[in-house]
């Protein structure tokens, strides 16, 4: 039936047949250079002057580095939330996403730079520095019975390793679903399209696990006594919820400069919506759930990372959360008129990542300060450099490549389809 | 094997003068014929056995006391809470494929919701019985109820299994709602069809009036839109609350965050292998083989991988975390799991819901309806083990060595999780009989006639928009 | 069906039109049909089909309904109910610690309340669609039309109603004449029903009804009434449980007595009270001890211990002081009970008692007083008379029982 639905699609006279060239614009060329440049100035000063602020605190860097771990975490959501959209759409073979999916390739294929990016939380590990993460200090791990039970694999080697293992991959399938996908665009082969549907099955239970495990261990040893089951599946919350945000940005972005103006519709934009509006709850639920069974059940060892988290200043920004992330968006987000509407959906868009943001910092600064804020504008700048740097990455990598996947049989039926 | 084939008034093929004609025989002709298969009639009659057998082994307990099963100290769950579990489990994928799969714009859905949901709803059924007999003395159900009572007392809400109450309940109604509304058009076709008066009347009430007017299905997408959105997020809620059971304790290999959303992945994997159980045969012996195509159930043994590994994700979550939190207790329950003396429940259960499934990665198995149906039986299977294994190994080994125990089930035990699956299949043999099994409306709309008719529209619109 | 139908065309003549119908092959065709319609200024028309046709909704220019907004109202209103109903019952009206956690608390509160608001939202997007869709419709002028039953089938039809202001038979005829219908009919005004309930199905429904009532009548009647009888049981609800307890019948032995006596000549482990000053009290002559026990050595702890069990077992009645001034006694006295007051433990009666004797009455009891015997060990009896000794002691001291120093404290 879903086949037969198919040769429909194809039919449809809105959308462009197949054999057609793709009527749009659908490259950068020449606007590249001149953003690569500016986003790339902007990133770089603001990273050079988050390490010249750094090293005015007198704090071992510790300041630094927390801003920065959060301001990373955070861009490695969206890289992260993109290479998994990607391997999605490919599993499940979606048709509505085609039109949107080079950028998400794009995006995905930014990997090695976040690897490089790493090197300022990694390299102090490896160096024995507390200033991060309590574990790296074998010594003192050796000291706490609790903590020397967790030597085998809360240790720098292994976590060099790891992080090799994490970014290793992530940035071979992002590269490979680019590069493969770019030939697809020349060949038009249909062949290479159910290739990257055989590599996306394994590829996502690796991805699940590499995001579960690098959670773990960017976040939740920074208190190396706490443990939660969940934990993995809260940070792929947040990258999902995050990515569609970017995403939806993203494309308002591009269309404001004309290109693939045409082919990206408001029914795009609607499930871009719905998307937000889907894993904002799914984020609120695994949140939920971590948080009431943790509190049911009132066992210390586990319930110390909550009060931290509800003590001093701390409670307010917890409950900012439960606002701001869960019932505002909740509700302003619950209307269809909303999420049809590309200024009310680029006000969400900025507002979820924005909150996202704080989430991460909720997750990494109490292990800082537990009695104040520790707000520093080298939260601002760190934020600000990631996404200079990340932005000009990724218009680099689009400067000379269709920002559609132009050969793919599906993508009549991408630009074509309507919501409900 | 004869016996399927033969004398089955539904294998020739539908007639009718187009396709949408085609579509209504083919799926009124079950609830239609003067006879159903032999083949309905065995299955119903051993069905109803069990069922039987389902009053027998209560009726025995209500008058004899819990006592007539294996709970003990310190395994006081057992068998009950096992079975209910794994029943509300089983009801998840049909609100999955009817509400999620609906959201997610998968049209292959509507060869399998309507039994899908029929499925949810029986199950339902099913699990809500456990916990009422569970208690101990079912004539008092209503003290866990917001009910005004003589002794001044209300529900006690900060209990998880006074969630149950809501949450059960909620899925049911929610679910019974989706189901009904779902039918209204289907109903109203049977009614049309009708010959005589009885059946006319029964299916003219339950169709309420539909006249398939335009104004009339523009609200009615709209409500079935909305009911999906709200199924969506309740299916979650559901097995969420039944993990809250467990996770709110303190008990070692309960007590974990991962708890709700391992449930529901667990539910959904469960019961997609219910809907393949079931929907094997039935395509077999109802002539459904072109609704319920093989496309359709190789979709589903892909849903059952991913699910699979949900669960098999959490399996090793809980084992890396019970070490990682270098807390004695959780890790001797885990070690207890795997090489304790349930350790044969624990392999069955990795077997079937971990290894077995695997298999679905070859084309040639996926697409062989005798392989899925063998698949889904041993994630039945495998899912029911899970449930034992989380609560018998816990609770028989929990903090205390003195008070360690080993659960063993008594024939009533066994004669009530059969029954149970007699109460399944008698209410699911019925609903194929007498009610419009696959979604007519849903398929002729999915239909690539129905569709043809939107691209002119859709063209002709866009060129008035255009002039 | 058919012949029912043909009168009812053949009456149409006469009778007051209630529109025109005309059939299309297919939804494509409808949909055009539809928009010449629409486009014509009717507003008084419908289109009905087998399944709910895409597009069509724009070609007929229906609006966007409003349903979303009662379920969301319906959804707020569960949240409310959820809400309210888990703080009136357990923070207002049965307020009860359960597990440590505060009568009102949110985390342990929000699996109901968004039960609630599914429930209530769920409940609204379906009652809210059949009463927006006018159902149940039990009748129709469209039930007459013969042709108008494939309509559940694979039929499309357009239904022009003649209350439509732009309706006129001659014009109306002629636009959907354009159309190409496969099909065209007027259907007479009237109830479409033409199958009336037999009458046996009215009489059941009757019969049932009152029978459904009898229930509740029962119910009522148990309410409204007194009974000194003892309560239905319809099952055993452990009131009846098959042991044996103490004192009753038992037809399997001899004597018929379900206690059992130990075999002749035989002591339970542990139940060997052979020593009778420190068991009984006694010497072993038979008169009361009037020393301790040798087992009991005196001692700082021993009567810190005797103070405790006293102020567990005997404060009471007997009060802090012995007294006989107990929280019983006064309470008795408040609400004018008959009660004979406990014995004054600093009565020269008792000062004179030996220890032996006043051990046998914390163990075995007297008049009034229950035996204690079975609760309080021997060791802690002695302790108790020990402590007793003491109060005696302390209610018949004066000023020279004090050490020198306390002396000077109470001039």
């Amino acid at each position: 039936m879903a086949a037969s639905s198919g040769n429909h699609d194809k039919k449809s006279p809105s959308g462009p047949s197949e054999g057609t060239t793709f009527d749009d614009n659908i490259r950068l060329d020449g606007a590249a250079g001149g953003l690569f440049i500016k986003a790339g100035a902007v990133g770089l000063g603001a990273l050079v002057l988050s390490v010249l602020l750094g090293m005015m605190q007198h704090d071992g860097g510790k300041q630094l580095l927390h801003s920065y771990l959060v301001a990373f975490m955070w861009m490695l959501s969206i890289c992260l939330g993109a290479l998994w959209w990607v391997t999605l759409q490919h599993l499940v073979k979606a048709k509505w996403s085609v039109v949107l999916r080079r950028v998400g390739e794009i995006l995905a294929s930014n990997m090695p730079l976040l690897a490089i990016l790493s090197l300022p939380i990694v390299v102090p590990v490896l160096l024995g520095s507390t200033s991060l993460y309590p574990w790296a200090d074998a010594k003192k791990m050796h000291a706490d019975h609790l903590l020397e039970h967790k030597t085998p694999y809360l240790n720098s080697g292994f976590f060099a390793v790891r992080w090799l293992i994490y970014f290793g991959f992530w940035a071979l399938l992002g590269r490979h679903f680019l590069v493969r996908s770019l030939r697809q665009d020349e060949s038009g082969s249909q062949e290479e399209l159910s290739r990257l549907a055989r590599l996306s099955g394994p590829a996502m239970i690796l991805v699940a696990l590499t995001l579960t495990f690098a959670a773990v261990d960017f976040l939740m040893t920074l208190d190396p006594t706490w443990f939660s089951t969940i934990f993995g599946v809260y940070y792929f919350a947040g990258c999902v919820v995050s990515v569609h945000s970017f995403f939806a940005l993203t494309f308002m972005w591009l269309q404001s400069r004309g290109r693939i103006a045409k082919s990206i519709t408001i029914e795009h934009y609607h499930d871009l919506g719905k998307m937000m509006f889907a894993f904002i709850v799914f984020w609120s639920y695994i949140a939920f759930s971590q948080f009431m069974l943790i509190w049911y059940a009132n066992i210390p060892e586990e319930t110390h990372w909550y009060k931290l988290r509800f003590g001093g200043p701390w409670g307010a920004v917890s409950w900012t959360l439960v606002i701001c992330h869960f019932l505002i968006p909740f509700f302003g987000l619950l209307s269809r008129q909303i999420k049809r509407n590309k200024k009310t959906l680029a006000f969400w868009a900025v507002w979820i990542l924005v909150i996202h943001w704080v989430d991460m910092y909720w997750l990494v600064m109490p292990q800082l300060s537990a009695e104040r804020l520790p707000l520093s504008l080298l939260d601002l700048t760190c934020l600000v450099g990631l996404v200079g740097v990340f932005m000009a990455a990724a218009v680099y990598q689009a400067r000379r490549v269709n920002l559609v996947p132009i050969k793919d049989p599906r993508l009549a039926a991408s630009v074509a389809f309507e919501n409900i | 094997m004869a016996i399927w084939t033969e004398a089955n008034p539904f294998l020739d093929p539908p007639a009718g003068e187009n396709s949408f004609s085609r579509i209504t025989h083919n799926v009124t002709r079950v609830a239609e014929a003067e006879k159903p298969p032999k083949a309905w009639f065995i299955a119903l009659g051993i069905s109803s056995t069990m069922l039987a057998i389902f009053g027998i082994s209560i009726a025995y307990v209500f008058w004899n006391g819990i006592g007539s099963w294996g709970n003990m100290h310190p395994v006081m769950w057992g068998f009950p809470i096992v079975n209910f579990v794994f029943w509300i489990g089983i009801g998840h994928a049909g609100t999955l494929i009817s509400a999620i799969l609906f959201l997610l714009r998968q049209t292959w859905r509507t060869a399998i919701n309507r039994f899908a949901e029929a499925m949810t709803i029986f199950a339902v059924m099913c699990a809500g019985i456990f916990p009422g007999i569970h208690v101990g003395r079912p004539w008092l159900p209503y003290w866990m109820f917001p009910i005004p009572n003589q002794m001044s007392m209300w529900p006690q809400f900060r209990s998880p299994l006074e969630w149950d109450i809501f949450a059960v309940g909620t899925y049911f109604t929610v679910s019974l709602m989706f189901w009904f509304m779902g039918m209204i058009p289907d109903l109203a076709t049977l009614r049309d069809r009708a010959t005589s008066t009885p059946r006319r009347l029964i299916y003219g009430i339950l169709a309420m009036g539909w006249r398939g007017s335009s104004r009339q299905w523009h609200r009615y997408e709209r409500a079935y839109l909305i009911l999906a959105a709200l199924a969506t997020p309740l299916v979650l809620s559901v097995h969420s609350v039944v993990s809250f059971d467990f996770a709110t304790s303190q008990l070692p290999g309960w007590h974990t965050t991962i708890f709700p959303p391992y449930f529901v992945a667990g539910a959904i994997f469960g019961g997609f292998a219910m809907v393949l159980t079931l929907a094997v045969p039935a395509r077999q012996f109802f002539g459904l083989k072109r609704l319920i195509a093989i496309r359709h159930l190789e979709l589903m043994n892909k849903i059952l991988i991913a699910t699979g590994l949900m669960v098999g994700y959490a399996y090793g979550m809980e084992f890396f975390i019970s070490w990682y939190s270098g807390s004695p207790y959780e890790g001797f329950a885990f070690v207890n799991r795997a090489f304790g003396p349930y350790a044969w429940a624990y392999w069955t259960m990795v077997t079937c819901n971990v290894l077995i499934p695997q298999l679905h990665w070859f084309k040639e198995v996926r697409t062989n309806p005798w392989a899925t149906l063998a698949i889904g039986i041993a994630v039945n299977v495998g899912m029911w083990f899970e449930r034992f294994v989380i609560i018998c190994t816990s609770q028989s080994r929990d903090f205390l060595p003195s008070s360690w125990g080993y659960f063993i089930p008594t024939p009533f035990d066994y004669m009530t999780l059969c029954g149970s699956f007699g109460l399944f299949f008698t209410l699911f043999l019925l609903f194929c009989r007498y009610l419009p099994m696959v979604a007519m409306a849903e398929v002729k709309a999915a239909h690539p006639d129905a569709h043809a008719a939107h691209a002119q529209a859709h063209a002709a619109v866009t060129e008035a928009a255009r002039a | 069906m058919n012949e029912k139908a043909s009168t009812a065309g053949a009456a149409s003549g006469t009778a007051k039109s209630h529109g025109l119908l005309a059939e299309y092959r297919t939804p494509g065709a409808l949909i055009a049909a539809s928009k010449r319609v629409r486009d014509a200024g009717y507003r008084h028309w419908d289109t009905y089909t087998p399944f709910p046709v895409h597009g069509i909704d724009r070609a007929m220019g229906i609006k966007m309904t409003g349903l979303p907004w009662i379920v969301l109202a319906c959804g707020l209103l569960g949240c409310g109910t959820g809400i309210w109903l888990q703080w009136w019952t357990n923070a207002v009206d049965y307020a009860w610690i359960i597990s440590g956690k505060p009568f009102w608390s949110l985390p342990a509160n929000v699996p109901v309340i968004f039960e609630l608001s599914v429930l209530f939202s769920a409940t609204g997007a379906l009652f809210g669609m059949l009463a927006l869709n006018g159902l149940p419709h039990p009748s129709h002028p469209l039930d007459l039309s013969a042709r108008f039953a494939g309509v559940t089938s694979d039929k499309f039809f357009l239904l022009i109603q003649s209350s439509d202001p732009r309706f006129d038979e001659r014009e109306t005829r002629a636009l959907l004449q354009e159309t190409e219908p496969a099909g065209m009919e007027e259907l007479p005004e009237g109830p479409g029903l033409d199958d009336r309930l037999p009458a046996y199905w009215t009489y059941a429904m009757v019969i049932l009804a009152v029978l459904a009532l009898v229930p509740f009548g029962l119910i009522a009647k148990a309410r409204a009434e007194k009974s000194s009888q003892p309560r239905l049981h319809a099952i055993g609800d452990m009131d009846w449980q098959p042991k044996f307890k103490a004192q009753r019948a038992n037809l399997v032995f001899a004597d018929h007595r379900a206690m059992r006596l130990p075999v002749e000549g035989t002591v339970a482990r542990g139940e060997l009270f052979d020593d009778d000053h420190f068991y009984r009290g006694k010497t072993s002559s038979g008169a009361w001890a009037r020393t301790f026990p040798k087992q009991v050595e005196p001692s700082d702890e021993l009567m810190q211990r005797g103070n405790q069990r006293f102020g567990i077992y005997c404060t009471p009645c007997h009060g802090q002081l012995g007294d006989g001034n107990g929280m019983i006694t006064q309470r008795a006295q408040d609400i004018g009970q008959v009660w004979v007051p406990p014995t004054n433990i600093a009565d020269e009666r008792l000062h004179r008692q030996p220890v032996g004797q006043l051990f046998n009455t914390v163990s075995r009891g007297l008049r009034n007083m229950p035996a204690y015997g079975a609760q309080i060990e021997p060791m802690d009896r002695w302790a108790i008379v020990m402590y007793v000794r003491a109060l005696q002691r302390s209610r018949h001291a004066n000023l020279s029982d004090l050490p020198e120093a306390d002396r000077a404290s109470l001039k």
